[in-house]
Formats: C-alpha cells, structure tokens, sequence
C-alpha cells in the first residue's frame, strides 16, 4: 500500500463509544490478569488499561499517526507487571479484534488499527527486553554483592582468628557475648581434654571451676557493658577426667567499629607450652580428617627414605585415588565421604603394618603409601591385591555397605632417584590405571612415560600449529571395490612437523586428548565440504565422507556445527557420509546427534566396525547407511577369521547398508574384500592422501 | 620447625562461603521466580523450572495464584488494621511484592523481609536502600530469636501491635525433624492480639503423581532445599490457636478470589497449594 490510509474521523467518545471501550478494557484485563502477575488489583488493572485504551484510540484517530506515541502506550503495559509473551499475544488478539469494532473504527479503518497494534507491540518489546536487562543486571549485582558480603566475612573472622593464634601458641576460642563456645582450636581441646565438636555451641563457663566461674562472668560482664577493657585472670578449668587445669585466661571484644559481637578468650597453661607447640607442629603435618601425614609430611619422609633405601631391595611408592569418591559425596553426603576416608586411612594403616611404611592423606580422596622394602617385604602384586582385598571389605554409612575400590598408581625406587620423579611417576601410572577400568593398577613404565609426555607436548601445540597454517586437509578416495571408480572421497588431516608429517590418524588421536578435535573438525568439514562443491562442477558426483571421533559423535553442539560447514560451502546434507565411532553410536548423546543429522538427509555410517556381534547390533539399531570396517581388521582375509569375516560381511550387506573397509595396504586384500562383498575401501592401497590440487577428484581422468 | 596456624585453621574454619552462592546448584527462590516470569534467574534454575514444566505443565499459573494470593491476603490485613508486616521467606523480591502492595494502599506499611538465601538477601538491599520503612534480614527461619530480635526487625515492627506474619511457599521446606510446628509457635506467640498469619504450603492431597515427579525433580537438583508436602490437618496445625477466618484452608486459589488473575484455568493447580489466613484472639 503506497498511499497513507486517511485518519478516522476524529469522533468524541458518545455514551455508546465510552461503554464499548469500558467493556474491551474489562475483557483486556481479564485476559491479561490470567497470565500476568502484577501488583494490581483487578479494578486497579482495569482502569490502568482504560486509560491505555483511551490514550490508544485517540492517537489512532489523529490526523497524523505518530508511532512513538503509541509505542510508549506498549511500555504502559509492561509497567504493569510480568507480563511476557504470553500478556502480549493475548493483548494483541484482544485489541486485534475489539479495535475494529468499536464504533470509531467501524467504518473501515483497517490499516490504522493494524499500524497501531504494530507500534503498540514494539513498544512492548522494548519496554520488555529493557525489563528484562535490568532484573538480570541487578542479579549479577546481588550475586557479586552476597559473594562479596560472605567473602568479607571471611576475611574478618580470618583476621580476628589470626590476630589471636598467631601471637600465641595458646588455647584460643571465639565465644559471642554470652559464653557460648562458636569456634576452638584444638590447643584449647587439650586442656580441657575435650574434642571441638564438644565444644562447639557449649557454655565456656560450664568448664569453668564453679568457686571462680562468677569472678569470670562478672569481668566478661564488665567488659560488654563497656566498664573494663579485657579479662585477665587466673582460673581453674574443669578437664573430662576431672582434674583442674589452673591456666590463666584472656578475653577480649572483636568486632567492627562499635558493633562488638564475640569474645577471642585466650587461654595459657606454662605446664603444658611444650606440649602445645609439639601438637602445633603435628597439626602441620598431618591431615586433620584421618590423622595421616599430609603430603609436605610425607614428601620430606620420601626424602631420607630414598636416601637410606635399601641398595637391593629399594622402595616401592604407590598412589591411590578412590574410585567415584566424588558420586559417593554426592549421594551420602559429605559426612559420609569423611567416615569413608577415615576408614581408608585405618585399612591401609593395616595392610602394611608389618612393614616398615608410612601411609599419607594427599588431596582429596588421593592417598600415598611407602614402603621402605626389605628382603621380606611382598612383591608389588602381592601389596595391590592385599589393598584391594582390605577395601572391599564394606563400611557401613546409614545402612548401606559401601566398599570403594581404589586406582592405583606404583613405581619402584632407589638410592639413585629423586624423590620429586618419584612422586610424579607414581602420579602418572595412576592417571594410566585410572583411564583403563576403575579398581586397576599399574607400574610405572619409563617408556611409556616419555612416549606419553612428549604426545602431551604435541597435543598441547596442535591449536598453535594449525594457527600457522600447519594443519591442512588432504583428500583420501574411496574407491569402488567392483571396478575400481571413485566411490566417494574422506576428508582428512595433516600436520607438516619440522620433525617430519603427522598423519590423519594420529592428528585426530592428539586433537581428541585436548578437546581441540571439536572446532579441528568443523573447520575441516566446511574446508573439505567447499573442495567438493568445487569438484561437483567438474563431474564429481560421490558424496564426501568424515569419520567422527567418540568426543565430536557426542559433542552436544555436533549439530550446529555441521549445519554451520554446510551452509558455509554449500554441500546438501545428502551429499555427506559422517562415521559415528561404533563404540559409542548407541550412547544417548550420539543417537540425538545421529538421529537429527539423518533427518536432515545426513548419511550416517558406523565407524571403525569390529565385527563383533555388538557392534553389529549396534548399526542395525541405528540404521546406518553405511557400515565401515575398522583399519586393523583390513587383513583378516588372509587369517584363520576370513570364513566369520566373509559371513559377517554377507549378514552386513543384507541390513542395506554400504560396506565399506579401511585402511587396505595391499591388491590382495582389496581382492578378498571384493569377494566378500564389501562395496567400498580406503587406505594406501589406492593412493596417499593427496592435497586438493593433486587429488584425482573424477574418475579416468 | 615453626608451627604453622594452617593446621588450627583446618580445625574450625566451617561454613565461610554459604554454599548457596554456588550458582550452579539451582535456588527455589530463582526458579519461583522464573516461573512468574521474571529474570532474575540464571541457567541452571530455568533449566530446573524447564524441567518442571514438562512434568507439570501449568506450574507458571500455580506460581502465579500463589503471588495473587499474597496481594489479596495483605490488602485484607490492612483492611483489619494491620500496617505491619513480616515476610518469612521472601525469597526474590519479584513482581507485586509485599512493600508493593502494603506501601501502595498506605505508605506508611512496615514491613521486615526474611530469607537466608544470600543472594535472594542481597538483592533485597539494593532493592530496599531507598525504602525507609521496609527492611531485609539474612536468617534462617528455624531461628526464630535472630529473625524476632533483629535491630531491624525490632526498629520497624511494633510487637505490642498488631503483625501481619506472612510465611507463604516457605514451611514446606521445613523437614518434619525441624519441627515446623514448635517453630510456628514460637512465632505465633510474639505476636500480639490482632495479629494476622498467613501460610500457604503445597500438600499432596490431590494425589497428583506430577507433584511427587516435581519433588524428585528437586531431589535431583542438588538444591538445598527438598520439599516436604502435608496434609490438610497438618497444615491447620501450623496456625494452632489462632482462628481462621473465612472460608479456611483451601486451595488458595479459592481464597477469596477477586478475578481471572486469581485463579488457574486448570483445576488442580487451583489445589495444589493450600493457603488460609488465621487471626490472633
């Protein structure tokens, strides 16, 4: 429509007019309060809206529309509560249809009430979106504002403890204004022969000696009510087994500025200083929870034992971590985790009590344990079974057995080792038990560790080298097995090293230790994707394929990331093969990525196929298009396998998927495959993977 | 070796950093609000609210009977002459809140917010620095001498007259071995003759197995707050000897409704919460 429609007759309200309005007001208010919380009471809402209402058919009667008049009438009604989407679509459909039939508008005003509405809902917008900001921007507020709150409440009470402690190795409590105990150290524990927990909450005057407990309270009195500065007495404390401890006793008011709110109570015992400070010292050196010596402890003992170590039979060092501790706490509860750690500490202590040993709490559920071997001390299997074997026997935590089984990590040392190797080595075979099965073990392996150090360098500098440009796409053919055309083309990596090229499936194997694997991949799908769109010009008509690793089939954003290479190189999505890893195709994550992909036209393949009957489960639930056998299963024709191999080829090929084999080396093999079946194959064989310039993208060229 | 004070330190340091500022545990308080339509929320108590909208699909207008009942139930105790308020888990203070409300009719309103939600606090005090005669206090309602004797709970509530008590989505937080009942008490006797007390609390007594999915949907959440749904008579008996005026305890959507906003266009969101006002003889 070019031509502005002509403003309604600008018509004072007649009775009749004003009753119709009061009545699409009512109905707007009804409708609206069924969905928007507000502060409002009905009449309220009522004759809030009557008035938008009003203002409303007068701006759509002017002479001339003025939208941003009519856009703030649309903020009116965000003002008026939550109102959401769901107040919106309802305030359109009700002013939609009642608009245009009051008798302003009768007589055919279409466009403007529709021109009203328009700018009414955008004013709506905004005022909401505006709305919206500001309740998010005042929480991100409140949240900095209470972590902050409970951050300087931290930092006052480490200050009034600190202040206290540190000037003296002394009993120390807080006690707020009426005696009532809120924190102890376990100097003062000892004094009074009592654990903190029996003391927490308790009167400081119940352990008080009764002839001079009112000479106490008195002085603290004294002190709240401002008539004394400190407490500074000899008392009489009542230990548990009933002796009297004569200590002398401090107290003092912290607090902010005017506003006192504890007691720091200091108490000295000149009998028992010596003892204090030893337990000062045991404090720290050992883990609170269990007992045990902490890690600094333990590390300093590993020290001299390395030094003194037996020239034969040397030591052994072994590193625990409990399996699922974590879900444990998560289900029991954080108590229960502690009971479980306590036990641990107590069945270690046991297992090597014969020998000469020291068992220590590092972090967490994390426990170290040497043993300083002697020509009767058990071989290192003998050990791990016997720690097994004690873990397994159940605690009971609220009914329920829990046994944990333990990773653990073992290195043997000697005179000639450093005890800091030592502890890291023992911390990597743990990490190495651990990504196998949970209840392993595993000794460490010094080849194994400098093989597994220098992949962590590589992996850590792949992000890096494909900035530079190092990493590239290469182009592999899949080849026709039945006459040796052009079946398809994988997309594949590679990284040009200074020490020489870094192969495709090493690439992905480093790329899927650091997660990098996740943008590596959607790059090269949209760079190969591109390549083949070019080829399609030039009569390449095979679909691309790309194998996926287990982390990119379950990677939740799988989805947008090929739809985004897609739409960026201009491949239709029936035109890509993806390879979900057979091990994990049948996991929850990589059945919603398959299941959306296949919808869109996607072709899906299992990946790296084993053969074996779960795997072949597993791509008949999918419905894979194609199924592709595993690179290491490439030469089972020539084995004492081919018959199952050439039967299960056979029962694949009746599913309807596409059987295609990788990495096959030799004309024999391909030969084989051919008989048996297969329709597609990858892998030396048919030629390197190629640079897109030199990669022969149609066939008889 | 010098002793170290990291080891007295690992002894008594307890509890610094209130684990609710964990935002990546859900609050109810976030979620409740979302449910309104709000957002002052985050991820993790949408995806919460998400997750109980797909087992009950009208939680939103369950949320939303319960705030119209909060506004219905203050506008009556300030009809009965009360003009103090105390708000016992108030959680966000999000659309049409109790100052709202009671400070609309008559600026003069008191009223003292509680919860121990530190960020639900926080916001509160941005949200009430410019307001004289409205106040938040950080405590936990099963103790009630540090809510009762709070120098802002005490500057703005007159116990000698009459308190409008409000303890509303609240008490089915509260487990039975907190004793829910022994706290009421205590509560109900600071108040003085003429006070009002308002409750609501969701019960089961519909028997809708959505509602025992929604608790176990909570459960999951790590959140530290579980839901403990009553009966009828186990309600009543929170408000002990005070008397109930008209029509009682029931579905607070049936509490005196006064429009469309007041009620859920599905029946059982109209009962899944009980609410009732009682007054001190």
């Amino acid at each position: 429509m070019s031509q502005p429609a002509p403003a309604p007759e600008p018509r004072p309200a007649t009775p009749d007019g004003a009753r119709a309005r009061d009545l699409l007001a009512r109905k707007w208010t009804y409708l609206l309060s069924g969905v928007a919380p507000t502060a409002l009471t009905k009449d309220e809402l009522e004759s809030a809206l009557r008035a938008q209402l009003d203002a409303l058919c007068s701006a759509l009667t002017a002479d001339r529309f003025d939208a941003a008049a009519v856009e703030r009438i649309g903020e009116h009604v965000v003002a008026t509560g939550y109102v959401g989407e769901d107040g919106l679509r309802r305030t359109v459909d009700v002013l939609g249809r009642g608009l245009p039939a009051l008798p302003e508008f009768r007589s055919g005003h279409a466009h403007r009430v529709a021109l009203g509405i328009g700018a009414l809902a955008t004013g709506f917008l905004t005022a909401n979106r505006r709305a919206v900001f500001e309740q998010q921007e005042r929480l991100q507020l409140s949240l900095l504002k209470s972590v902050r709150d409970a951050k300087w409440h931290l930092k006052e009470s480490e200050a009034r403890f600190d202040e206290v402690v540190t000037s003296s190795a002394s009993g120390v409590a807080i006690a707020d204004l009426d005696g009532r105990l809120v924190r102890t150290n376990d100097a003062i524990g000892d004094i009074l022969g009592r654990t903190a927990e029996e003391l927490t909450g308790a009167s400081l005057f119940d352990f008080v000696h009764p002839y001079t407990v009112g000479m106490l309270r008195e002085a603290m009195r004294a002190v709240v009510e401002g008539r004394q500065d400190r407490v500074r007495q000899s008392q009489r404390l009542l230990r548990a087994d009933g002796d009297v401890a004569r200590i002398s006793l401090t107290a003092s008011l912290v607090g902010d500025a005017g506003a006192s709110s504890h007691f720091v109570v200091v108490v000295e015992d000149g009998t028992e200083l010596m003892l204090l400070q030893n337990e000062l010292n045991r404090q720290a050196l050992h883990d609170v929870l269990t007992g045990l010596p902490n890690r600094q402890f333990f590390g300093t003992h590993l020290e001299s034992a390395v030094r003194r170590a037996d020239p034969v039979h040397g030591l052994v060092l072994l590193h625990l971590d409990l399996d699922a501790f974590g879900l444990l706490c998560d289900s029991l509860g954080r108590r229960a985790g502690e009971r479980l750690l306590v036990h641990v500490a107590r069945r270690l202590k046991s297992v090597v009590a014969r020998e000469k040993a020291m068992v220590a709490r590092f972090d967490g559920d994390e426990f170290g344990v040497l043993v300083e071997s002697t020509a009767g001390t058990p071989d290192i299997a003998t050990i791990v079974a016997a720690v097994n074997q004690e873990l397994a026997e159940p605690l009971y935590v609220d009914g329920r057995g829990v046994a944990p089984s333990a990773s653990i990590g073992v290195v043997r040392g000697g005179r000639d080792d450093d005890p800091v190797e030592l502890l890291r080595a023992a911390d990597q075979a743990l990490r190495r038990a651990r990504t196998r099965r949970r209840g392993q073990w595993e000794v460490f392996d010094p080849v194994h560790d400098l093989a597994e150090r220098s992949r962590q360098e590589l992996a850590i500098g792949m992000p890096g080298a494909w900035e530079r440009g190092e990493i590239t796409a290469r182009y592999r053919p899949v080849v026709r097995l039945a006459d040796g055309g052009a079946g398809g083309v994988e997309a594949v990596l590679r990284w040009d090293r200074p020490d020489g090229p870094v192969g495709h499936e090493r690439c992905v194997r480093l790329a899927e230790k650091t997660g990098f694997v996740l943008p590596l991949g959607e790059w090269l799908l949209g760079v190969a994707g591109g390549q083949v769109a070019w080829w399609r010009r030039n009569g390449f008509t095979s679909p691309l394929t790309a194998a996926l690793t287990a982390h990119q089939a379950c990677d939740a954003d799988l989805v947008p990331r090929v739809v985004r290479a897609l739409d960026g190189c201009g491949l239709a999505a029936d035109e890509l093969v993806l390879g979900f890893p057979a091990r994990v195709v049948t996991t929850s994550e990589a059945v919603d990525n398959l299941g959306v992909l296949a919808e869109m036209g996607v072709r899906i393949a299992v990946e790296d196929f084993a053969l074996g009957p779960d795997d072949f489960a597993a791509a008949r639930d999918v419905g894979a298009h194609a199924i592709r056998v595993a690179a290491r299963w490439a030469d089972l024709g020539t084995g004492v396998d081919a018959g199952y191999a050439a039967a299960l080829t056979a029962a694949l090929r009746d599913t309807g998927a596409t059987v295609s084999v990788s990495g096959v080396t030799t004309a024999a093999q391909a030969q084989w495959w051919r008989r048996a079946g297969a329709h597609l194959a990858t892998g030396p064989f048919f030629g390197a993977d190629a640079p897109a310039g030199d990669f022969r993208a149609t066939p008889g060229e | 070796m010098m002793p170290s004070i990291e080891g007295v330190f690992a002894v008594v340091q307890t509890e610094w950093i209130p684990p609710s500022v964990d935002i990546s545990v859900p609050s109810m308080a976030r979620t409740y609000d979302f449910l309104l339509g709000g957002a002052h929320n985050f991820a993790v108590d949408r995806a919460l609210a998400e997750q109980v909208e797909r087992v009950m699909p009208d939680a939103r207008s369950a949320a939303r009977v319960n705030r119209a009942f909060l506004g219905r139930v203050v506008r009556h105790m300030i009809g009965q002459g009360v003009t103090q308020f105390l708000d016992i888990g108030s959680g966000i203070p999000t659309v049409a809140n109790v100052h709202e409300v009671a400070q609309a009719v008559d600026p003069r309103c008191r009223v003292v917010y509680v919860d121990k939600d530190p960020i639900a606090v926080a916001h509160s005090e941005l949200m009430l620095a410019d307001n004289d005669h409205a106040a938040i206090v950080h405590a936990d309602m099963r103790d009630p001498a540090a809510i009762l004797g709070h120098p802002e709970t005490r500057r703005l509530i007159d116990f000698d007259q009459p308190v409008g008590l409000l303890v509303l989505m609240m008490l089915h937080w509260v487990p039975d071995e907190a004793d829910p009942w022994g706290l009421m008490a205590t509560y109900r006797d600071a108040l003085a003759p003429g006070s009002h007390l308002a409750i609501t609390h969701v019960t089961a007594d519909q028997q809708d197995e959505r509602l025992t999915d929604v608790t176990d949907l909570i459960k999951d959440s790590r959140s530290a707050d579980q839901l403990t749904e009553r009966s009828h008579d186990q309600v009543l008996a929170l408000f002990g000897d005070f008397e109930l005026v008209e029509p009682g305890l029931v579905g607070c959507a049936a509490w005196r409704p006064g429009g469309p906003g007041d009620i859920s266009d599905t029946p059982e969101m109209n009962m899944v919460i009980y609410g009732g006002v009682a007054r001190k003889p």
